[in-house]
């Protein structure tokens, strides 16, 4: 569905804030010639007259192309769509150019100067909106049960939840009777025995409501699909394996408590850890006298310190109960908050449950049959008795089953060994509902209590998707698309998506082109640009429309400027907050907008400079700290040191490109950055435009859109940390190499190509052409034939003579 | 449609349609500092009052929120605003001495800081809310709030704890009139 595009151009005045410093009449006057359909000035057309004026426009006119020349597409794109949507104007049709902040606010040069600049960028919008193609939001089902995987007990409630609203689930759990799970909670929830009554209800009405079907937990294979359609497969005990469809996938993992270290204690049976207590405890078997918690181990953190302490709190208060005869006492390190409410310390009074507190900078001494520790309150060093002492597990590694879902699913191991789901943070309306749901306390320490919140929450979300499918309202958004008959099924991109947008397939099936799942889809665009085969487009915004829009620019820019790419999150806001702020820095630069620059594919790279730009400088986020796409930086950060590396192997200065990295509170950090770099290419000439110069940079070009360079491209991703390196690559210096030689053969191949339009030529003739020795093109020529890039159009003189194309 | 004058000048409207944005469209400046277009007006700051005239009475408004009605004349410079205007100016100089924006209205309207100004005050905030408005209406989450109440008023966090619903987008920055949420950043945005 293509239609014909029909612009309208609303520049604004912003009160003066423009008008006073570009010329607005001569902006208009210079885009006289360009394909709009509309063109005006408004005093300030973001206000209800200037919006009222905009739709009869669009009315009077059927403007199905928005651009206004203003201020941030951050905080005013919402207000124009809103106001636009009557009027059958969508979202991605309105295009914003901020004449404001990027130009009117930050720069010091005549509005003359500035009016022509402005038309660049504008003319950039133009052309990017032209290339837009409307599409269709695609209609899901929601067909099937709820999948619940992983085993654990946050699994249950959320399968209460969906069977109290009529919604099947099917949970994996290792335990098949309510019993089963009690008898474990401890390795689990420490010290949430307490809740075991109440527990054992919710799981009777669980474990027999028709709606919930236990399953025995099997490993999983594979999952594939998307919301609203999933299909796990479960590889059998006699090694089969069974698929199982389900509309949601509710992953619940706990992770295990491990006992704790009592070895250098010693005391024999007298000292033990809360997960043997607690097995003492489903035993029966309570001993009376003194039991002191010990709330030990400062290096499992803060948050473990206090989970123990509330466990050893509930453990006392279940003894007491118990048998009165039991004295416990709980001793805890002052730096933690005790998380216990005003009615908890009333109940321990009237139970006589002692809780002490100790200063954490004294390591408490252990003695037979007493524990000395130092008292905040007095410094003083006090001594309480014991006959049972009694330290903390060891927290654990998350359920051994996240491993075998980690694999297919968005969620990861942080550095604490927590899971945590894919954190992208974006703006709400970018991403659709959630659709996958991740519980249980592998995803940060909790209890009972709060796991239990958590697996309702998830349930609920289930039911909100399917709320909404049944409305006809589940619609996937269509963010990126990937083209079947380009798509190789290589996989790069399931590999490198954080977000889990590019499905899985299943194993052993082949290369088999991939298919999108739009509603986990984050339009990070790290994908797109690294697909080796081109096929991944992200809608809206496709690399066609961004070369597009870049061209336009260049044919307005003049030979000494240059071209800025700032990222949505760190780049443009700080070069936003600059003109907030007053800070000016010189005219020369540029600035282009790329959602991540993960997503500026390395071709736009080398087109820019083909088409004559002096120089580029990106601004993205600090690299792991800040990037809101995980490694979008850091996969661009490659694309910029291959055209870095091909610059020099083309004869060019490397410092003609360069990327800088700013937080969104530094518009200090990005003026001296967008400076610097200025002045760095004041001290260069312009880009040679001779005939030598523009077949070297063409063949950048066509080396940047190489299948093999992008692959290396896609693979390869900055790891400063890292010790490890893909392939029979050893170190940093290796890995580089590797690089360098797949680039310097696919340069020169490529110039081969460049050399050979137009004509036919032998090896000699492609030397002098390329002023390389013969010796170094020889092999490359038959290599190059025998791929089929070139042929052998027959033999001159001895030497064979080469032409472009097949036989 | 509308009509009625703005200082003289006959204006046209429509039903809904604010003095401000119809005096701004005309060309016509009215001051305003917790005014955003991408925002709904707020009414905070006082500080874009015009003189309404319907007829029976005359009445200083706030321009930002007052629907435009047929008949009435409005005055956004006679002497009367004038005077209302330098008092608010006068309470916003002594509320935050340190925002540059209101230092640059002071000498405007020749106002000086008077014995009421707040005291060791590096911080610049006048507690318009207008970071909170943009991330409630314009990002669509609730990062920051108003914490406390009467003079211990603030802008927060919601529970004074940086919130994970946050995005680090950065338009409280950008909207923010006095340039005191630079230094509110770092303790409210997400960690």
């Amino acid at each position: 569905m293509k239609t014909e595009s029909k612009i309208g151009i609303f520049l604004c005045e912003c009160g003066g804030k423009i008008s006073n410093r570009i010329d607005l009449p001569q902006v208009s006057e210079l885009l006289r010639y360009e394909p709009w359909e509309h063109l005006g000035t408004y005093p300030y057309p973001c206000l209800a007259p200037g919006l009222e004026a905009m739709r009869q426009e669009v009315q009077a006119k059927g403007l199905n192309r928005i651009l206004v020349g203003g201020c941030s597409s951050r905080v005013m794109k919402k207000k124009f769509t809103k106001a636009l949507a009557p009027v059958g104007v969508e979202k991605h049709q309105v295009e914003m150019i901020n004449l404001k902040d990027h130009v009117a606010a930050v720069h010091e040069a005549t509005p003359q100067e500035l009016a022509r600049k402005a038309v660049a960028l504008i003319a950039g919008g133009m052309a990017s909106l032209r290339l837009l193609e409307p599409y269709e939001p695609v209609s899901l089902p929601f067909e099937g049960p709820a999948l619940i995987l992983g085993g654990g007990v946050s699994g249950f409630a959320a399968a209460r939840e969906l069977a109290r609203h009529g919604l099947e689930s099917a949970v994996f759990s290792k335990a098949l009777a309510p019993e089963r799970v009690l008898e474990e909670l401890h390795w689990t929830f420490p010290g949430c025995r307490i809740f075991c009554a109440d527990l054992a209800d919710f799981l009777r009405e669980v474990f027999t409501s028709p709606l919930v079907k236990i399953v025995p937990d099997q490993p999983i294979e594979y999952i594939i699909g998307g919301v609203g359609d999933y299909h796990v497969g479960l590889r059998q005990p006699d090694n089969t394996v069974t698929e199982v469809n389900g509309a949601a996938i509710i992953v619940a993992l706990d992770r295990e408590f491990g006992p704790a270290d009592i070895d250098y204690i010693g005391g024999g049976e007298r000292v033990c850890d809360l997960l043997d207590l607690e097995a003492q405890l489903v035993a029966g078997d309570i001993k009376p006298g003194k039991v002191v918690f010990w709330v030990n181990s400062p290096e499992h953190g803060q948050a473990a310190q206090q989970l123990a302490a509330v466990a050893a709190w509930r453990d006392s208060l279940l003894m007491v109960r118990e048998n009165p005869q039991v004295k416990p006492m709980v001793v805890y390190p002052a730096n933690i908050t005790l998380p216990l409410s005003g009615a908890d310390l009333v109940e321990a009074r009237a139970h006589d449950i002692g809780l002490m507190s100790y200063a954490p900078e004294v390591h408490p001494v252990v003695q037979s049959g007493y524990l000395s520790f130092v008292s905040p309150g007095d410094n003083l060093e006090h001594e309480v008795e014991w006959d049972t002492l009694v330290v903390p597990g060891a927290p654990g590694d998350p359920a051994a089953k996240a491993q075998e879902l980690l694999r297919w699913l968005p969620i990861y191991q942080e550095n604490g060994g927590r899971l945590q789901k894919s954190h992208i943070k974006f703006w709400p309306d970018q991403v659709p509902d959630e659709s996958l749901f991740f519980t249980g306390s592998s995803g940060g320490l909790c209890d009972l209590n709060e796991v239990l919140q958590q697996g309702k929450k998830a349930a609920r979300g289930v039911l909100h998707i399917r709320e909404k499918a049944l409305q006809g309202k589940l619609v996937s958004p269509v963010v990126v698309h990937v083209d079947k008959d380009l798509c190789q099924g290589c996989g790069l991109c399931t590999e490198i998506c954080p977000c889990g947008g590019i499905e899985h397939v299943k194993p052993g099936s082949g290369p088999v082109p991939r298919e999108v799942d739009s509603h986990l889809c984050s339009g990070g665009g790290t994908c797109a640009a690294t697909c080796p085969y081109e096929a991944v487009k992200i809608l809206n915004n496709t690399a066609q429309q961004l070369e597009a829009r870049i061209k336009a620019m260049m044919a307005r820019m003049q030979e000494n400027e240059s071209l800025g790419f700032v990222c949505g999150w760190g780049g443009l806001a700080s070069a936003e907050q600059a003109a907030v702020k007053g800070v000016t820095y010189p005219s020369g630069i540029y600035l282009v907008h790329v959602n991540c620059l993960g997503s500026l594919d390395p071709f736009i790279l080398s087109m820019a400079f083909l088409n004559g730009v002096k120089g580029i400088m990106l601004a993205g986020c600090t690299p792991k700290h800040s990037c809101h796409y995980h490694y979008g930086v850091d996969h661009c950060w490659y694309r910029v040191n291959a055209m870095k590396k091909l610059l020099s192997l083309a004869g060019l200065e490397r410092r003609r490109i360069s990327i800088g990295y700013v937080e969104v509170n530094e518009p200090e950090s990005f003026v001296r950055m967008a400076e610097s770099h200025l002045e760095t290419l004041d001290k260069l000439p312009p880009l040679p435009q001779d005939d030598k110069t523009r077949a070297k940079l063409w063949a950048i070009h066509a080396t940047m859109h190489r299948p093999r360079v992008r692959w290396v491209l896609g693979t390869s991703l900055r790891r400063p940390a890292e010790k490890e390196f893909p392939g029979s690559q050893f170190n940093a210096v290796d890995a580089d190499e590797t690089m360098i030689e797949v680039l310097k053969e696919e340069f020169l191949a490529a110039r081969v190509l460049k050399a050979l339009t137009d004509q036919t030529l032998n090896p000699p003739g492609i030397a002098r052409a390329l002023e390389e020795p013969v010796k170094n093109i020889a092999p490359l020529l038959t290599d190059m034939a025998h791929e089929g890039r070139i042929s052998l159009k027959g033999w001159e003189g001895g030497y064979p003579v080469y032409a472009l194309g097949k036989k | 449609m509308i009509t009625f004058t703005i200082n003289g000048q006959e204006v046209q409207g429509q039903d809904g349609w604010t003095i401000l944005e119809v005096a701004r469209w005309h060309g016509i400046d009215i001051p305003t500092l917790c005014h955003y277009e991408a925002v709904e007006p707020y009414g905070a700051c006082r500080l874009c009052v015009v003189e309404v005239d319907d007829g029976k009475r005359s009445r200083v408004v706030i321009s930002c929120m007052y629907p435009i009605r047929s008949g009435i004349q409005v005055k956004t410079d006679s002497p009367r605003v004038a005077n209302v205007r330098r008092w608010i100016v006068q309470l916003l100089l002594d509320e935050s001495p340190g925002a540059p924006k209101i230092q640059e209205l002071a000498k405007a309207f020749r106002v000086t800081p008077s014995r009421f100004k707040k005291e060791g005050v590096e911080f610049a905030c006048h507690l318009c809310g207008l970071c909170i408005r943009a991330c409630q209406e314009v990002v669509g989450v609730q990062a920051l709030t108003f914490g406390n109440r009467g003079v211990l008023k603030e802008v927060t966090a919601p529970y004074h704890q940086r919130s994970t619903d946050c995005i680090r987008c950065g338009t409280c920055l950008y909207v923010c009139p006095t340039g005191a949420m630079e230094q509110l950043f770092p303790q409210v945005s997400a960690p």
